[in-house]
């Protein structure tokens, strides 16, 4: 019965990604807990939060890899729990462990991947020769994806999540055990993909990665959304301790709010 | 250990610290608990075999020697290497390589890192069983002629010196191979290949049992030369010459096993000095890149199905193409049918009619290793089909449509062979092993794919041996194969009674519409179960 009034209906079909009270339970632990999260259609959303904050399990929630104890999710404004393999045709997905097969080259696949999508043999063979030479993968035509370095892995991942042309996609830490070269790769697409209008939700613990890329933020910890907004609505909502009127780095942000290390001069009073 | 830096002490300590942590950690799960009542169970049966074994070698070292015949005593030295040596190659070749050489990361001197390769590296089932028969054989030969215990124990320690050093250059020699895929693979292949050789060794001693034993004798006087130059064979020299108050040939022998035995430390050295100095046994500085192909590579046309059926049947064919061990099931079914009409005499030879449908049986038998956990093979790839937009019916589909063709080709090669080695199978036993797969295989794969579903286990299609599905799988499928072989036996057994075969056909071929409507029902159902089993099975194959 959900939405319940035609206001919020219109809210929620405006909305790319949208959550409402969405928590996970493992038994007793909950890993993540009534967030509420909200990602406008060509926004660059980065979700950041320790590790073990709740991250990935948000995103197999918003993928459909893992059902959510209570609470609901709508993907361009289709509710997951009635419309999951609408959905699915909708997103391309980076999940943590990337999804390959192992036993099969690049470029066979991405023919697999393309047609799992629907797409006819053409169609699918001309884009993953233009995926495999964008990510500069085209000089391993036959080495198997398991022989692939981390960083190969990965773009190969990437490019299988977008050979359909998602409208939404969703990547877990997509640029962990990735090099420069690799990374720069990668985020010169994602900037592509958001120039032509689709939305990206981005988990990573690495702020810079997010600072940098992303034009809005969550901040999950605990499974708690602590904060979500834009970088300058959340940079703003904070001063500067010890400069005035100084706007805060994301990492100063994050670590105010998901609570700061403990001083080295208080501990490891050995260390050199 | 005296004789090692204190530093180096607390590493080795460290060391074994580590793995007994790992062993005692291991024991928090239930698989653990059970192969730790494996180990202890393997435990009794190798001090059993070490002990009795100890006291067959020293009792017959004890004869021969007391009876002037030390000669022979080459035999146990030789059998006692090639045990000491051969063993843990096959079992190395049997599982995954660990990386041992994870230490050196860690500020270990060389000394350290080779006396821990050596120790920890000679725990073995090989080198205690190897160890206690030489020790038997020393006690035989001290018992047997008590003047030649000085010489005795300094052959059979040299020997066993040799054998520690050549267990441990050949295994940093596996390691080094295992360590890349291909090579493993290979390696594996050889050991199966081998493995089924040893099945045809019966028939053929059998066929050429006739030779007169003087001339087999004969055969083998012609090697005694060359063996006595080798190192178990110097071991016996060393004793014979000594025996004959012959000092010069004693000395030769133990110089020559002796410089054997630096050869082996040399080159064990050589080995464990480039790991040590950061060789990566898994670098690609010597692989060669492969060629840019231009070419626009479309995926297969499969007449009759979705695009992404026809991409789910690519990828398990695929898959199957570049597995060594499937493609080695396949022609087992042939290797049967050839080790059950080779013993010309049994009563198996003469019921040549029989072999199609036996090795048809075989056939599906061998496909139940992919059907009953069709998802193994796709460890982490399970994540994929989880979120691609095609419902589970249409994967589950395209997966059995691979297993039949796979198995399809499989009876064809079959016929064919039957037909070539022995006879064409009569159009009745077609017919009726066709109906008995009709009925048979749509069984198997509603069971195997209830079994994908609820109890997935993660395998590398790439690995031999020790990869067994989960004991659920293994139990349930026996029991369907135990229905649908039992009801083919009955089928022809009916046909056999009643003179006519095509009886057996038909009531196979009626027992067949349940057997596909039950698949077919199933099959409708199967996105609802993997939606409720969907974290489950992510979890269990992805796992590292």
């Amino acid at each position: 019965m959900w939405p319940r009034t035609c206001v919020r209906f219109r809210i929620l079909v405006e909305a790319a990604i949208l959550t409402e009270n969405l928590t996970r339970r493992f038994g007793d632990f909950i890993a993540v807990q009534d967030v509420n999260l909200r990602v406008e259609p060509g926004q660059f959303y980065g979700f950041l939060g320790p590790n073990g904050a709740g991250k990935s399990t948000t995103i197999k929630m918003l993928t459909g890899l893992t059902t959510p104890t209570s609470g609901r999710m709508q993907i361009l404004g289709l509710d997951l729990a009635t419309s999951l393999v609408e959905v699915k045709r909708q997103i391309g997905v980076v999940p943590e462990g990337m999804a390959l097969f192992g036993r099969l080259t690049g470029s066979e696949y991405l023919n697999f991947c393309g047609r799992m999508y629907g797409l006819d043999r053409d169609t699918t063979a001309q884009r993953a020769a233009e995926l495999l030479e964008f990510m500069e993968l085209t000089d391993h035509p036959k080495t198997l994806i398991t022989d692939y370095s981390h960083g190969m892995q990965k773009k190969l991942a990437m490019a299988a999540a977008v050979i359909h042309g998602p409208k939404v996609l969703f990547l877990d830490e997509p640029f962990e055990g990735v090099d420069a070269i690799a990374s720069g790769t990668l985020k010169a697409m994602l900037q592509r993909m958001i120039a032509h209008g689709a939305t990206i939700f981005l988990t990573s613990h690495v702020l810079e990665i997010v600072e940098r890329l992303c034009t809005h933020v969550g901040i999950i910890n605990h499974g708690k959304l602590v904060a979500q907004g834009s970088l300058d609505e959340l940079r703003s909502g904070i001063t500067h301790d010890e400069i005035p009127g100084e706007r805060m780095s994301l990492e100063e942000y994050f670590l105010k709010t998901v609570g700061g290390p403990r001083t080295v001069s208080q501990e490891l009073s050995w260390l050199g | 250990m005296a004789g090692l830096m204190p530093e180096a002490r607390e590493q080795l300590r460290a060391v074994a610290a580590l793995r007994w942590h790992l062993l005692v950690n291991s024991l928090r799960s239930i698989r653990g608990r059970v192969n730790l009542v494996s180990r202890i169970m393997a435990g009794i049966f190798v001090t059993g075999a070490a002990v009795g074994g100890a006291f067959v070698v020293g009792g017959a070292a004890w004869q021969l020697t007391r009876t002037g015949k030390l000669q022979w005593l080459a035999v146990f030295f030789w059998i006692i290497f090639l045990f000491w040596q051969f063993f843990p190659l096959l079992a190395t070749a049997l599982t995954e390589s660990e990386d041992s050489s994870s230490l050196l990361r860690f500020p270990l001197s060389y000394r350290t890192y080779f006396f821990v390769r050596m120790v920890f590296g000679t725990l073995d089932i090989a080198t205690a069983l190897g160890f206690c028969w030489v020790l038997g054989l020393l006690g035989g030969i001290c018992a047997g002629a008590p003047r030649l215990i000085p010489w005795a124990v300094i052959a059979v320690l040299t020997f066993i010196l040799f054998n520690l050093l050549v267990a441990r250059l050949t295994f940093v020699w596996i390691e080094h191979w295992l360590s890349r895929r291909r090579s493993r693979e290979i390696m594996g292949l050889l050991f199966f290949v081998v493995m089924i050789s040893v099945q045809f060794i019966g028939p053929a001693l059998g066929r050429y049992s006739k030779v007169p034993a003087v001339k087999r004798f004969q055969y083998a006087s012609k090697l005694n030369p060359v063996q006595r130059v080798l190192p178990p064979g110097l071991a016996d020299v060393m004793l014979t010459t000594a025996a004959s108050g012959n000092l010069a040939g004693t000395c030769g022998s133990l110089a020559l096993l002796a410089a054997y035995s630096g050869a082996a430390l040399w080159l064990l050295h050589l080995r464990l000095r480039r790991q040590y100095r950061g060789e990566n046994p898994q670098g690609n500085a010597g692989k060669a890149k492969a060629a840019v192909d231009g070419v626009l590579r479309r995926g297969w046309k499969v007449p009759l199905v979705s695009a992404p059926v026809a991409a789910v049947f690519e990828k398990e064919l695929r898959y199957f193409a570049r597995s060594g061990p499937m493609l080695f099931t396949m022609i087992m079914p042939m290797v049967v049918i050839l080790l059950l009409g080779s013993g010309r005499k049994s009563w198996f030879a003469q019921q040549s009619e029989f072999f199609f449908p036996i090795g048809a049986a075989d056939c599906l038998l061998v496909m139940t290793n992919i059907v009953y956990n069709s998802f193994g093979g796709d460890g982490g790839g399970i994540q994929y089909f989880l979120m691609s937009p095609v419902s589970f019916r249409r994967i589950v589909f395209a997966k059995n449509l691979a297993q039949s063709a796979v198995l399809a080709v499989e009876v064809l090669i079959l016929l064919l062979g039957v037909t070539l080695v022995y006879r064409a199978p009569h159009l009745a036993f077609l017919v009726l092993t066709f109906c008995w797969y009709l009925f048979a295989a749509p069984l198997n794969f509603s069971a195997g794919n209830l079994l994908s579903v609820y109890a997935p286990k993660r395998i590398d299609y790439a690995i031999f041996g020790r990869q067994r599905a989960s004991q659920t799988t293994i139990l349930a499928g026996l029991g369907v194969q135990i229905v649908v072989m039992g009801i083919g036996v009955v089928a022809i057994f009916v046909g056999h009674r009643f003179h006519t075969y095509w009886l057996g056909a038909l009531i196979l071929g009626v027992l067949a519409i349940p057997s596909i409507a039950a698949y077919v029902l199933l099959l409708r159902r199967m996105d609802r179960i993997v939606m409720k089993r969907r974290e489950v099975l992510a979890a269990e194959l992805c796992k590292a």
